[in-house]
Parts: C-alpha cells; sequence; structure tokens
C-alpha cells in the first residue's frame, strides 16, 4: 500500500476492522428457533462480552488518566440512562419487534456505536505512535470486534432481526472506527488529551447497558447457575482474548 | 506493623463485619428486602471493583496460568453452590424459611471465605494499602448476608447477637486464607498467576451469581445497576490511588 497517502490506509485498516465486526453474527447461522430460555443465555453471553470490553478500555484509560477515565464513565452512564429515557417515551417497533425488545434492540446499536467512537480514536492515535506497528494493531482490532459483533447479534437475533440484519448492524456499529480514525491519527494531540474521556464513557456506557438492561434478563428466564456461569465465562474469556491477540 | 500482621489484622475486619448486618434486627421482625438489595448492588459493586484492580496488577503476564486460575476459581464456587444446595436459592422470601436454609447459607458462605482469603492475600501482596482496599471492600457483603441469616435463623430460636457470632465464625476461613496465600504465593516460583487468576475468576463468578442474581428481584433493576457502578467505579478509582 505504498502508494496511497497515510490517510487513505488508516481508513481503510479501520473499514477492514468494522467489516470483522459483521462475522460476529455468523454463529447465528446455525440457530432457528429461539426459547426464551435461549434469549437469556443469549443476554448472558452479551453481558459477559461487554463487561469483559470495558475492562479492557478502563484498563487502557488508566494508563492516559484514571481519574479522566472515570469522569468519561459518568458521562458514559448518563448518556444510557438519557437514552432509556428518550426510547421509554416512545413507541418504537423494529422488524416485529416492539416494546421493551425494539428498546433494547435499538438501545444495544447505540451502545456499542458510539463505543466504537472511542476505539476509533484508539486506533488513529496507535497509528501516529509508529507506522510499522499498523498491521498488528488493525488485525488485534478487527479480531476484537468479533466478540462485539456477537455481543449485538447475541441482543438482535433472538429478538427476530435477520442474519443479514444482525450483520448489518455489527458493521454498521463499528463504522465509526475508520471515520474517527482519520482525524485522530491526524491531530494526534488534540485526540489524545481526550481519549481517556472517550474509553471511560465507553466503557460506562456499556456497563450500564449490561447491568440494567442484560443480565436482570438473563436471570428472569434463564436458569440461575447457568446465566452466571456464562456471564463470569464470556467476561474472563474476553478480557484475555483482548489482552492477548 | 509486620507485613504479616497488617494481613491478619484487616482480615479479620473484614470477618468481622456480620454483626452490622444484625443491627437493624433489633427494632424490627425482618430488614425490608429492599434494603437486602441495595447492600447486595453495593457489595456486588465492590467485588466486581475488587476483582478489576486485582486482574490489573496480573495481566501483563503468563495468559494461561492466568486462565487456568480463573477456571478453577469459577469452578470452585460452582461446586460450593452444588455441595450445598444453594444453586437456586431465593433471597427474597425472608420470612418462614427453613433453619436448615440459614445453616446452608453459612456453610456456604464458609467455603466462599477461600476465594475472599485468597483475593486478600494476593492483594496484599501485590501492596499493603491496596490489600487494605480489598479487604474491607469484600468485608460489605457479609452485611446483607448476616441480615438475611438474622430473619431466617430467628425462627430456629437463634437471637441476632448468637447469628452474627456464628457468621463471623463462619468467615474465619478468609482470615486462614489470606494468612496461607500472603505467605505461601511468593516462596512458590510460577503460583502467582494462578492465584491471581483464581480470586478474579471466583470474585465476578460470586458477585453475579449470588449478589447481583439477588438483587434484581429485591429493588428495582435501575437502582441496582446504578448502586453496582458507583461501587464498583468507587473501588478502580481507590485502587489507583493506594497502589
Amino acid at each position: 500500500m505504498s502508494g496511497l497517502s497515510p490517510v487513505v490506509v488508516v481508513f481503510l485498516y479501520g473499514l477492514a476492522t468494522a467489516l470483522a465486526t459483521g462475522l460476529g453474527a455468523l454463529p447465528f447461522a446455525f440457530v432457528r428457533t429461539v426459547s426464551p430460555r435461549l434469549l437469556a443465555y443469549a443476554n448472558a453471553v452479551a453481558s459477559g462480552l461487554m463487561l469483559g470490553a470495558s475492562f479492557g478500555l478502563v484498563s487502557e484509560g488508566a494508563d492516559y488518566g484514571r481519574v479522566s477515565t472515570l469522569a468519561g464513565a459518568v458521562l458514559g452512564v448518563m448518556f444510557v440512562l438519557g437514552a432509556e429515557r428518550l426510547l421509554g417515551d416512545r413507541e418504537i417497533e423494529v422488524g416485529a419487534a416492539r416494546g421493551e425488545d425494539a428498546r433494547k434492540m435499538v438501545l444495544i446499536v447505540l451502545v456499542m456505536t458510539v463505543h466504537s467512537v472511542a476505539e476509533g480514536v484508539a486506533i488513529g492515535t496507535a497509528f501516529a505512535g509508529g507506522a510499522t506497528l499498523a498491521a498488528l494493531i488493525t488485525i488485534a482490532i478487527a479480531v476484537h470486534n468479533v466478540p462485539e459483533g456477537l455481543a449485538i447479534s447475541a441482543v438482535l437475533r433472538p429478538r427476530g432481526a435477520s442474519l443479514a440484519a444482525c450483520a448489518g448492524w455489527s458493521v454498521f456499529s463499528s463504522l465509526p472506527q475508520p471515520l474517527l480514525a482519520v482525524p485522530a491519527y491526524l491531530f494526534v494531540e488534540a485526540f489524545r488529551s481526550v481519549l481517556p474521556y472517550g474509553l471511560g464513557f465507553a466503557a460506562g456506557a456499556m456497563v450500564l447497558m449490561v447491568l440494567a438492561e442484560l443480565l436482570p434478563e438473563a436471570f428472569d428466564e434463564g436458569r440461575r447457575p447457568v446465566s452466571a456461569l456464562l456471564v463470569t465465562a464470556a467476561t474472563v474469556g474476553m478480557v484475555l482474548f483482548q489482552q492477548y491477540l | 506493623m509486620e507485613p504479616v500482621l497488617v494481613v491478619l489484622l484487616f482480615s479479620t475486619l473484614a470477618a468481622f463485619t456480620a454483626p452490622l448486618g444484625v443491627i437493624p434486627l433489633r427494632r424490627r421482625r425482618s430488614v425490608p428486602v429492599a434494603w437486602i438489595g441495595w447492600a447486595n448492588a453495593l457489595a456486588a459493586g465492590f467485588m466486581l471493583g475488587s476483582a478489576y484492580v486485582i486482574a490489573e496488577t496480573g495481566l501483563h503476564a503468563h495468559p494461561a496460568k492466568l486462565a487456568a486460575g480463573a477456571l478453577l476459581g469459577i469452578g470452585y464456587i460452582h461446586l460450593t453452590h452444588r455441595v450445598s444446595g444453594t444453586g437456586d436459592l431465593d433471597l427474597n422470601r425472608l420470612d418462614g424459611m427453613d433453619p436448615l436454609y440459614g445453616f446452608r447459607i453459612l456453610f456456604l458462605s464458609g467455603l466462599h471465605g477461600a476465594t475472599e482469603g485468597v483475593a486478600i492475600g494476593v492483594a496484599m501482596l501485590h501492596d499493603l494499602p491496596f490489600g487494605i482496599l480489598v479487604a474491607l471492600a469484600m468485608a460489605v457483603h457479609n452485611v446483607p448476608e448476616a441480615a438475611v441469616l438474622g430473619s431466617v435463623l430467628r425462627s430456629a430460636g437463634l437471637g441476632a447477637g448468637r447469628t452474627a457470632g456464628l457468621a463471623v465464625a463462619a468467615n474465619l476461613g478468609q482470615v486462614l486464607l489470606a494468612i496461607v496465600s500472603f505467605s505461601v504465593v511468593p516462596a512458590v516460583p510460577g503460583l502467582l498467576p494462578w492465584a491471581i487468576g483464581f480470586a478474579v475468576g471466583g470474585l465476578t463468578y460470586l458477585a453475579i451469581s449470588e449478589l447481583l442474581s439477588e438483587a434484581y428481584g429485591q429493588a428495582g433493576k435501575r437502582t441496582i445497576a446504578l448502586m453496582t457502578i458507583v461501587a464498583i467505579g468507587f473501588v478502580v478509582l481507590l485502587g489507583g490511588i493506594v497502589s
């Protein structure tokens, strides 16, 4: 890619990582019918993946500044509370889903999209650190986007979204990555100073979404030990996955 | 003070928080369920926050040992539920419970002391003030537990004072394991990542399977979510300050 300007390269790399998110929908190609219990366990897996991802975001943000990361988390929590309130007042329909289900579907896409903003900034600033590492970083982020697509699909698919829609919304949720990676790369100093807030924001939004929306439902319909095991195993798995891949 | 005495002091202090849970029972027959829900949410947040800060100390090396340790930690707690027959217990009903159920909680609590003890031990190894923070964060969940026990064991004719005593006694295993892991782990090469994984996996599973799963039925889910996340943030913030 030596003929291309670095800006285009950063964008293309960001785009590749976004497309990887769509792969997360794949496991749902093999699921035909969805019982309430399966929905609960899908929620449990999504919860664990998001908790694990938040762990990575906070520990990355803490390298820049722990207090600013936590301040960002407070904003993220407030963002989700605000979004819940807005969605709560409306009659929304998503495909065949309505009411509570439709609200969760909109919320997960919203939260995961917003969290990609912070990741896009992280990619851009990482690229500015050294071009030789670029490919490595891209592969790492692309790989770690796959379980995020899985988390989104785990919420959308059991509520009636088609496989294509799951993949599509997964990719959509990662589009801020290429879009934000470029300005972050170009104006790295300015973006670096807001990065801990952004990472904290993403983590706060995801953790609240898990605690207030996904986890209660995982316990309502699922057998408790199974739900708890799925959540914990997915959390630990995601942390190790992100840390070492 | 000798480091090991610090470990002894604070893990003992953590074991002795149970009497706080029976204080409200002196004036009323049982504690409102919502209070227990809030306390469980705070305790879950403190526990998840502790799991986070402990994991942060050890996350840069030996992924395979950490993962294996975490699986052991999760498996251990899961097994204690199987053994004590409390896997599906419902803490929302406080009245008219079989006292046997109360003793099962005590038994379970004793077994869980192992996870909490190892967590305190490895945190103390990292840094003493950091370990003190983790010990205190661990201690919070003893309070709602003792409140539930006090309500349940009343039907077996046990007063609040004796219930608190039993709860403290059940927690003493954590003091032992805190000291053992503090002394033994540094002496055995390669054991630290196992111990960190064990503590992190166990604490996470404990918080989710026992504390949060109950709390959602005991108070509103948004209140529970907010209290939990505030408690997590509190421990993460303090964990950064003390270490």
